[in-house]
């Protein structure tokens, strides 16, 4: 190599590693003054991200002039930020599965005690006290939930109709209409775990929710008693039952998902859907103006079933959380994004094309389901209707939020219950040996605690 | 007079290596070209791989530098969990089926390849597509239109999924897996048989031998260590095996098509228990270990 070309290349070398180096410098500034913050969220579908960049990036951004927001899509989301934030690294504002999760992180020092910025801007006046409380560890704020859920029954009013059906009332009749589907060839009702296992733990909360209670479920969670106490183990039974029974999506609830299970709704193959209130999220591909049937979907609390129980009763969860990575260099500026997403404005314009994922938890969740069109209408109404119960104390617990990580997990194995594999007392017991662990560790979120 | 041996001892002298400054600096640049490989291997390969070890007799969470020894209680834990049994069960029906189906018809396909010169390579090329597909989309394409209960091929046939039983959830996993990998099997094969050579197989048809027997005692010895080779890298492939089950069943339904790749994940990813996930890790690697081990003391045997 002549002396020419060898000055070529090192220049070349020096060129790139000058560009890659550049790559890996602190967070840049997007524009004069202003400081990059970071939101990795999940690999939301087009339209939804579009929502996003409109209402929250372009909100946020143009609401104040210190900081430039960021947000990455990814399907993958929680296992990146597990790594990212295990190497002191990771977005500004974390994005979680929800205050049990958050409470994992907040146990190892990755979250920012966040109860300043409570006070600041008044988070505990305005969020729903069980849900602010659910993201305190030791008395101390690291996340909030963005959103509160339900686990209901979306159902087709034109399969009822056809059914010659009302939209039932109680559990009787709930089942009754179940069985009058199944008889007609249909579905009893469609829903299932494909892709994604942790599906299951909405249908064992739901079933603990509604025949134990969600003060028992309370008292297991501080321990009072164990997980084998016999409401829950009958809770488990019944569940198990149920699946028997072809409720939850008959033989093919391993191989449907929820964006499947609404689609077959929306094809009158069954009158029912149970699920998350996020699901509405998903009806929204298939229950549209376009489509001229956004009328026939419908969406019910489950009938409440142990009649000890008041009605409607509710199964409550979250659909994600938010906190402040403790290795953040803005802080500040992450608060004020989780700020922003805690308004009552910010709820109304995502709940304007996104229904299902923004029920903020707000106290005073001051929408109007006839100022919205679409799915957002019933979505309001079920949400403004969840908080109802939830301020009136009548709710169970949701395992992926509440319940710490292991035993949630654990939870989703419930379908070796279902499926004959073991029984509900062996399956409670390595639940009740896991939390204990767990409890042990402190790792278990506090829990607000129902009337019933 | 040199005799032979004084010959080539003078030979020998005549080329023995370089010494003094030339010689250390041919040293040098030869370490100097084999860093890049061992300073990638260290750093991905080697420290990971101890930190494995260290970590299976450890609490650690995956996040964080909170961790506690633990001694064996992983390993016990682990050992009494019934879904541990079910996986290690798993994954040796894994490896039977694969040291089995993929490979006879491999073997059966390169033959009958062998013998065919025109479009031979296209038919390499067709067999080989699905083997460089990502596994994600070769999933979906089966999940979509072959086990689909709504629209799939299944659902057309009045079938259940099998994907959806807790007697056919692993068979249906290792089944689309063995369709992507047999296709490689196919090529590697060919390739091999294709290196016998023609004097012998041309003497063993004068000889009078059919078919069968030229493969058995002709093509069969000749391509003994490719078949070897591609044997230990299905016993090590079978218990790393992950990707098909994850994205196909998850493990479910009830643990019935776990494996220890998908145990191991829930654990580190689901449930923040990466000691545990760690020591399943290393469980998953024995079996690997064993296999290459196996291998060298073949291999080894066969050039004595």
């Amino acid at each position: 190599m002549n002396r020419r070309r060898m000055r070529l290349v090192v220049a070349a070398v020096c060129a790139s590693a000058a560009l890659a180096m550049s790559g890996c410098g602190a967070s840049p500034s997007a524009g004069a003054d202003r400081q990059t913050l970071q939101l990795w969220f999940w690999g939301a579908p087009p339209q939804q991200q579009q929502t996003m960049q409109k209402v929250l990036v372009d909100g946020f951004n143009n609401s104040q002039s210190k900081y430039t927001l960021e947000v990455t899509y990814n399907n993958a989301v929680d296992k990146n930020i597990q790594v990212a934030l295990s190497a002191d690294k990771g977005p500004d504002v974390v994005y979680g599965s929800g205050p049990a999760f958050a409470s994992a992180y907040a146990a190892q020092g990755k979250l920012e005690d966040m109860t300043p910025y409570a006070k600041k801007y008044g988070w505990a006046d305005r969020i729903l006290a069980p849900m602010y409380e659910s993201g305190t560890v030791n008395g101390k704020l690291y996340s909030l939930p963005n959103s509160i859920e339900d686990i209901g029954v979306f159902y087709n009013k034109k399969v009822l109709a056809k059914l010659g059906l009302a939209v039932p009332k109680t559990y009787a009749d709930f089942v009754g209409a179940m069985d009058k589907a199944a008889a007609a060839g249909m579905y009893s009702s469609v829903t299932g775990d494909q892709g994604w296992k942790p599906v299951n733990q909405n249908y064992v909360s739901l079933f603990m929710s509604q025949i134990a209670g969600g003060k028992t479920m309370y008292n297991a969670l501080q321990g009072k008693i164990p997980w084998t106490d016999p409401s829950i183990v009958k809770s488990v039974e019944d569940s198990a039952a149920f699946y028997q029974k072809g409720y939850l999506g008959g033989k093919d609830y391993a191989t449907l998902n929820f964006d499947q299970s609404v689609q077959l709704l929306s094809q009158e193959k069954s009158p029912f859907f149970i699920g998350p209130t996020l699901a509405f999220q998903f009806a929204s591909n298939y229950f549209n103006d376009a489509k001229g049937n956004t009328d026939d979907l419908g969406y019910m609390p489950f009938p409440t079933v142990n009649p000890d129980l008041p009605s409607p009763y509710f199964t409550l969860g979250t659909t994600a959380s938010l906190s402040i990575n403790a290795a953040s260099k803005n802080k500040d500026g992450a608060a004020e994004v989780i700020d922003y997403m805690m308004s009552d404005s910010f709820a109304k314009d995502m709940n304007k094309s996104w229904p299902g994922y923004w029920a903020v938890p707000l106290k005073n969740f001051d929408l109007n389901a006839d100022d919205y069109t679409g799915l957002s209408k019933p979505f309001v109404t079920a949400m403004k209707n969840t908080i109802q119960g939830v301020n009136d104390g009548n709710y169970g617990f949701f395992a992926g939020t509440f319940f710490p990580p292991a035993t949630a997990t654990a939870f989703s194995d419930v379908d070796s219950v279902w499926l004959g594999q073991t029984s509900a007392t062996q399956f409670l017991s390595t639940i009740d040996s896991t939390f204990k662990t767990e409890k042990a560790q402190g790792l278990v979120p506090p829990v607000p605690e129902p009337k019933h | 007079m040199l005799t032979i041996a004084e010959g080539q001892r003078v030979r020998t002298d005549s080329v023995a290596p370089p010494r003094g400054s030339l010689f250390r600096r041919r040293n040098a640049i030869s370490y100097l070209l084999i860093a890049p490989a061992l300073v990638l291997s260290i750093v991905i390969v080697v420290i990971p791989g101890i930190l494995t070890l260290l970590l299976a007799f450890t609490n650690w969470s995956g996040i964080g530098l909170n961790i506690k020894l633990v001694g064996l209680q992983n390993f016990q834990d682990i050992l009494a969990d019934p879904v541990f049994a079910t996986s290690l069960m798993n994954n040796l029906k894994w490896l039977v089926l694969f040291l089995t189906i993929p490979a006879i018809i491999g073997l059966i396909t390169a033959t009958l390849l062998l013998k065919r010169k025109r479009m031979r390579t296209l038919y390499q090329v067709i067999y080989l597509m699905p083997y460089v597909l990502a596994p994600v989309v070769n999933a979906l394409i089966w999940m979509s239109i072959i086990y689909n209960p709504n629209g799939g091929v299944v659902g057309a046939l009045g079938l259940p999924a099998p994907t959806a039983s807790t007697s056919g959830s692993l068979y249906a996993a290792a089944g689309v897996d063995m369709w992507h990998f047999w296709g490689f099997l196919t090529v590697v094969y060919l390739g091999a048989m294709r290196q016998t050579p023609i004097d012998q197989v041309e003497a063993a048809i004068v000889d009078g031998a059919n078919g069968w027997k030229v493969f058995r005692h002709v093509y069969l010895p000749s391509i003994r260590p490719t078949l070897l080779l591609m044997g230990v890298m299905t016993v090590i492939f079978s218990f790393l095996a992950f990707d098909y089950v994850f994205l196909l069943t998850q493990g479910g339904p009830a643990h019935s098509s776990e494996v220890m790749g998908t145990y191991a994940y829930a654990f580190a990813f689901s449930s923040f228990e990466f000691g545990k996930a760690a020591a399943v890790g290393l469980i998953m690697s024995f079996f690997g270990l064993l296999a290459s081990c196996l291998y060298t003391w073949i291999s080894r045997r066969d050039l004595k």
